[in-house]
């Protein structure tokens, strides 16, 4: 069988290794999975993604535009995806801000599209080289209306790649906009990685397969078949409430039924679709649970507690929405409290502390000075935290 | 996986965790230095990270770029003490020589620092400026000099990985004149330029 990964492969140092900038693997990623249209507009600190698409989409037979803003852009990559091709854009929060009407479309019209959003400190043009995780809600709730939203996290350069490819699949798969979070620190880091991962990676909710049979041949009941511009079958695609024709209906029980199938489309795959992986599992007596950078200050903060004689479970997400709702709950009946360290005011702690306060305690340790949290920071937190429930 | 490359006799290629960083301003070309050194590291077989953070200034301005090389995989990315700061301008000495570790190197510009912070990590200043523009005519291959004084100094990443490292970063047509400077920085010795420590 040929390499699918050909793309990442060019960029060994030598036979066995790779140093790759954060936002270069995302574009390897998206030409590995098959990205032959690129719309988007610079920004700081997401721009190598366009620089590395510009430079390699017309050498593959692929698009690359630069549009005059991000909307056009994002309708762009929406348009390219209604006439079956594989469409990506990338930008960073105060474009992303831009994108959310036309997301909504997206989801409407069940058009397949890839969103990334090497976030930056915000509000509006905050520090654009500055790390933070302040968009996450945003990428949940950030268009009107109910819909759902499938987000996923990178915390490394081998998760902008892979992470990208997995994006790739889920927006196929599922026909809906599929919108992968970075920061600062991810996609200007270069990293080594092994080549190795490129193939097939093991995540804790199974052998996950990026090579393309993972696109099921036939949709799954609750996804729409693909209305494909130029296939001579005469589509209509809009942003209104519609049934199966395509058309528009005020019909409340086609309304109500359209909607749900959206949800459910997400929703009762969320096995497949959550991506995490534990580590210490059963073994802690408290819990860190992190995504992006964060989660790297977890893990390192997880050798450190060790050594100090605190016991901590990891859990790191990959795919912040659809929430996992069951693995959070597991991790909550086990654990005498959860901390949630994050590049922001604690917005994913919201969501973690509703699913999980029944069980257990949940605390928000948010920073938004621009730094990374460190590993001491967080087993300092720990500490405190076990001191506290100790004397209580 | 092939062997890996020997790694030159000295104290940071004995190190498990070696977190290294280059403080200058822009335009020197600290960002490079990094990113050479990251490469170098990798074709060494080690696991590494390289961040940076600069100003946004194209010229002037502060610029640094870190890297940290580890036997095993990096957790996280940053700097948390530095075994190895070179500094190209006295205000990245300034800023960055409290996070140097005991046992740490400091590798200074002594053009560009003639009064370095006391220190009790091994230091050494070196004229790599005034060394640069005597080698190749070039002041613009002061980093790739530097960048072989501190690996012949402390050892941080081989020889051999070192030179293809600089060989696939610099623009084509310079290759001879940086292999030149890199060559000349590794050639020093380090009893000639090191400074009493506190």
């Amino acid at each position: 069988m040929e390499l699918w990964y050909t793309h990442l492969m060019r960029e060994t140092i030598d036979q066995d290794s790779l140093l790759v900038q954060g936002n270069r693997a995302c574009a390897l990623g998206a030409l590995d999975a098959g990205v032959r249209f690129f719309a988007g507009y610079p920004i700081t600190p997401s721009s190598e993604i366009m620089e590395v698409m510009a430079r390699e989409l017309p050498a593959v037979g692929g698009v690359f535009m630069q549009m005059e803003d991000e909307i056009a852009s994002i309708c762009a990559c929406i348009g390219a995806s209604l006439t079956g091709e594989i469409s990506m854009t990338a930008t960073s929060g105060p474009g992303f801000s831009l994108m959310q009407e036309a997301i909504g479309y997206a989801i409407m019209a069940e058009a397949p599209t890839v969103i990334v959003n090497v976030m930056r400190m915000g509000p509006s043009t905050g520090r654009p080289t500055t790390p933070s995780q302040g968009d996450v809600m945003q990428a949940r709730w950030g268009t009107h209306g109910d819909h759902p939203a499938i987000v996923l996290a990178a915390s490394n350069v081998a998760d902008m790649y892979r992470l990208t490819i997995a994006a790739v699949r889920f927006a196929q798969r599922f026909r809906m906009p599929v919108i992968v979070l970075a920061d600062e620190i991810v996609g200007h880091m270069r990293e080594s990685f092994s080549p190795e991962i490129a193939g097939r990676y093991r995540l804790t909710s199974g052998d996950f397969d990026f090579t393309e049979t993972y696109i099921h041949p036939e949709m799954v009941r609750e996804v729409h078949p693909p209305h494909e511009l130029g296939t001579l079958i005469h589509p209509h695609v809009t942003g209104l409430i519609h049934d199966e024709t395509g058309f528009p209906t005020n019909d409340p029980k086609k309304s109500e039924q359209f909607l749900r199938e959206l949800h459910d489309k997400v929703v009762h795959h969320r096995g497949e679709l959550c991506l995490y992986d534990v580590k210490n599992v059963g073994k802690g007596r408290v819990a860190v649970v992190a995504y992006g950078s964060c989660a790297r200050s977890a893990r390192a903060a997880l050798k450190l507690a060790e050594q100090e004689g605190i016991p901590v479970e990891v859990l790191h997400l990959y795919t912040l929405f659809p929430l996992p709702v069951e693995i959070i709950q597991e991790l909550a009946r086990r654990v005498e409290f959860i901390l949630i360290p994050e590049l922001n005011l604690g917005q994913y702690a919201r969501e973690v502390r509703r699913l999980a306060e029944n069980w257990t305690t949940v605390v928000s340790m948010g920073r938004i000075d621009g730094n990374l949290i460190t590993p001491r920071d967080i087993v300092d937190r720990l500490a405190e935290l076990v001191g506290k429930y100790e004397s209580a | 996986m092939s062997e890996a490359p020997a790694m030159t006799d000295g104290l940071l290629s004995s190190r498990p965790y070696v977190e290294v960083r280059f403080g200058g301003s822009g335009g020197q070309g600290v960002i490079l230095m990094g990113v050479i050194l990251a490469v170098a590291g990798t074709r060494d077989r080690r696991h590494v990270v390289q961040t940076q953070s600069y100003g946004p200034e194209a010229r002037g301005g502060y610029s640094r770029s870190d890297v940290v090389l580890a036997n095993a995989p990096i957790d996280y990315p940053q700097i948390q003490g530095l075994d190895l700061l070179v500094a190209l301008s006295a205000e990245a000495a300034r800023k960055y020589a409290g996070s140097l570790r005991r046992d740490g190197f400091f590798i200074f510009d002594s053009d560009e620092i003639t009064s370095p912070p006391p220190m009790d990590a091994n230091s050494y200043g070196i004229p790599f400026t005034r060394l640069a523009v005597e080698t190749t005519g070039r002041t613009q291959t002061t980093n790739i000099l530097a960048l072989g004084a501190v690996a012949g100094l402390t050892g941080v990443v081989s020889v051999a990985s070192l030179e293809k490292a600089v060989l696939s970063m610099v623009p084509k047509g310079t290759e001879e004149m940086n292999l030149n400077a890199l060559r000349r920085g590794l050639a020093l010795l380090p009893e000639e330029w090191k400074r009493p420590s506190i």
